[in-house]
């Protein structure tokens, strides 16, 4: 969970400011901006303008959230640049007009680099941006998104200097809710920390983890009794040999070390073969993209499949601490057999 | 035959507590000299089968002592034990017992083994062992491929191979025809006249019990006959 966390994280504004509850836009933004830029922990800092529009290439026309940004500051925030799979933000500080949008949104107006789309809204004279980026980020933005420098899209809005948001970047994520708490107190804007946001879906990874645990102490449980019992069944049928063994001179703690092995031996094979079953299917698993509700896991739409070295080795650890300890009932039934009753057993 | 004594059991009394006290042995007094050839008999229920275990460390009496080779074995330590019954005892049961995963030779190195002995010199000396018993041709046979006199043999000679001053046998020839029985009886004979081991064997069949030198008779958990052939 906490992998999935820090993946998010990672392509998310920290913090977000919105305008004060009356307001529909930050108007002297620029003062804002300084004031948290002075702020402890703060990393980078990203204004931008959002609207909605169309963008129409030849006859194909799609409903967008165009965003004007700073490519600078942007990819400071939420890391754009790596996701571009096509040309590269920072495109958007040339002269003139250019436009980066998102992979789906791509195909589905049919636009490649190079090709110019014209940006329509009602009251706003259409104007024609080059689109000189393409970029993927695995979330719904890919299929809505498109973003231009700031001023081209305050024109183009005929909107002045004003903004509709600002995101934030912190050093220390989990301290991002009391820095947001603080510009909330005294700046008097909205100012809302990835914790706020996601609060009720963190509420769920919570309780998930618990399920999980759970769930671990169970399958442990469970297969430390099964393998109690097929120890016991073992111990049970060799009854005689034992008895047997102890005639010839075999000491009690040999006995206990003998079934000590078997339950190491049996672990270790088991753990081999687990591991192995696990590997395969997890990249079975990882070969197919498993939907999953985006708006439930910080916009993400696939089961995310990480291999973890460390998560086979933890496993195995366990695995055997847990066998090794159903082991020893059994071992100890063996070695504390009475020679005589178990020779005549048979 | 030499006068050391090799066992002395003075005041011997086990009672098992099962619901109700059975008084399986009780107050048995009891020497038996190096190289003896014994038979201890009585009917079901007498204790023959108590005093035997009792005789091979594999069970602690309630009361008295027993000095095998001057040593008193009822206090014992369970490695001192074991390593007694390792090297001074040879067990045969009336059912064979031999390992179903291993061979005739592997069962028989298995006493060897034990004591940490190397394996090419045990395997060296059970195959030895075995063709002592007759069984030179059917080393590589497991258990499920031999006879039921010839899984006899493989026991005597398990129970010989780390030549053991003792061999006790709780009806050995209990599970054999007569013929067998008698092959089996004149093999004990022979090893007990070699090597001058003391051999007690508990047996039901009075015509195997009068050739041997000595018969103990139990009644009851107390020895009520003891004679010697002359
Ligand atoms: N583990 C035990 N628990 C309770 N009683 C026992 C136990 N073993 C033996 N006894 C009792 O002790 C007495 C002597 O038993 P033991 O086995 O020594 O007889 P035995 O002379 O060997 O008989 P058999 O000729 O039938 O083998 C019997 O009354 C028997 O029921
Ligand atoms: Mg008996």
């Amino acid at each position: 969970m906490k992998n999935i966390i820090d993946v998010t994280v990672e392509n998310q504004a920290h913090i977000t400011v919105s305008p004060r509850e009356d307001e529909d836009f930050i108007f002297l933004y620029h003062g804002l901006e300084n004031y948290i830029r002075k702020q402890e922990g703060v990393i980078a800092v990203s204004s931008y303008y959002q609207g909605e529009a169309a963008l129409q290439y030849r006859h194909n026309a799609e409903g967008v959230a165009l965003f004007g940004v700073n490519p600078e500051d942007e990819d400071r925030v939420v890391q754009k640049e790596k996701d571009m799979i096509a040309g590269d933000f920072g495109s958007l500080d040339l002269p003139g007009r250019y436009m980066v949008i998102g992979s789906k949104l791509a195909r589905n107006l049919d636009v490649d680099i190079g090709d110019t789309v014209t940006a329509q809204f009602p009251g706003s004279a259409p104007a024609d941006f080059k689109i000189s980026g393409i970029i993927q980020t695995g979330t719904q933005a890919d299929e809505t998104a498109a973003y231009a420098n700031l001023k081209r899209v305050q024109d183009f809005y005929n909107a002045g200097d004003i903004i509709t948001g600002m995101g934030i970047r912190v050093s220390d994520i989990y301290a991002a809710n009391t820095l947001a708490n603080k510009i909330d107190r005294e700046a008097d804007y909205d100012a809302v920390s990835w914790m706020e946001q996601n609060s009720e879906i963190l509420d769920l990874i919570e309780t998930q983890s618990q399920f999980v645990l759970i769930f671990y102490i169970l399958i442990f449980a469970i297969s430390g009794f099964g393998i109690a019992n097929i120890l016991i069944m073992i111990v049970m049928e060799k009854v005689g040999e034992i008895g047997m063994l102890m005639a010839m001179g075999v000491p009690r703690k040999s006995i206990l070390f003998i079934f000590l092995l078997e339950a190491c031996i049996l672990g270790m094979a088991g753990v081999m073969i687990g591991s192995a079953l696990g590997y395969v299917s997890a990249l079975f698993l990882a070969s197919y993209s498993i939907p999953i509700p985006p708006e439930m896991y910080f916009g993400m739409d696939h089961l995310p499949i990480l291999i973890v070295p460390e998560n086979f080795i933890i496993a195995g650890i366990f695995a055997m601490a847990i066998i090794t300890m159903a082991g020893i009932y059994p071992a100890r039934r063996a070695s504390k057999m009475n020679p005589v009753e178990a020779i005549h057993s048979v | 035959m030499s006068d050391e004594k090799i066992i002395q059991i003075t005041n011997l009394t086990r009672i098992y507590v099962d619901g109700v006290e059975i008084r399986a042995l009780d107050g048995v007094e009891l020497d038996i000299e190096k190289g003896e050839f014994l038979a201890i008999v009585g009917p079901s229920g007498s204790g023959k089968s108590t005093l035997l275990n009792l005789i091979g460390i594999l069970d602690t009496p309630t009361s008295g002592t027993i000095l095998l080779k001057g040593i008193d074995v009822t206090k014992m330590s369970d490695k001192e034990r074991s390593r007694i019954r390792n090297q001074e005892l040879g067990f045969i049961f009336q059912y064979h017992h031999l390992l179903p995963d291993f061979n005739a030779l592997e069962n028989v190195m298995m006493p060897l083994l034990i004591n940490g002995m190397k394996t090419s010199k045990a395997r060296e000396k059970a195959r030895e062992m075995l063709e002592e018993v007759g069984l030179g041709d059917r080393l590589y046979h497991r258990s499920n491929q031999l006879s039921g006199g010839q899984n006899q043999r493989v026991a005597v000679a398990r129970a010989l191979v780390n030549n053991p001053s003792i061999v006790i046998g709780d009806e050995p020839t209990g599970n054999l025809d007569s013929k067998s029985s008698d092959n089996i009886y004149e093999l004990l004979r022979k090893l007990n006249r070699e090597h001058n081991q003391t051999f007690i064997l508990v047996t039901h069949d009075e015509r195997m019990a009068a050739k041997t030198d000595r018969i103990i008779r139990l009644v009851d958990g107390k020895v009520v006959e003891d004679s010697r052939k002359v």
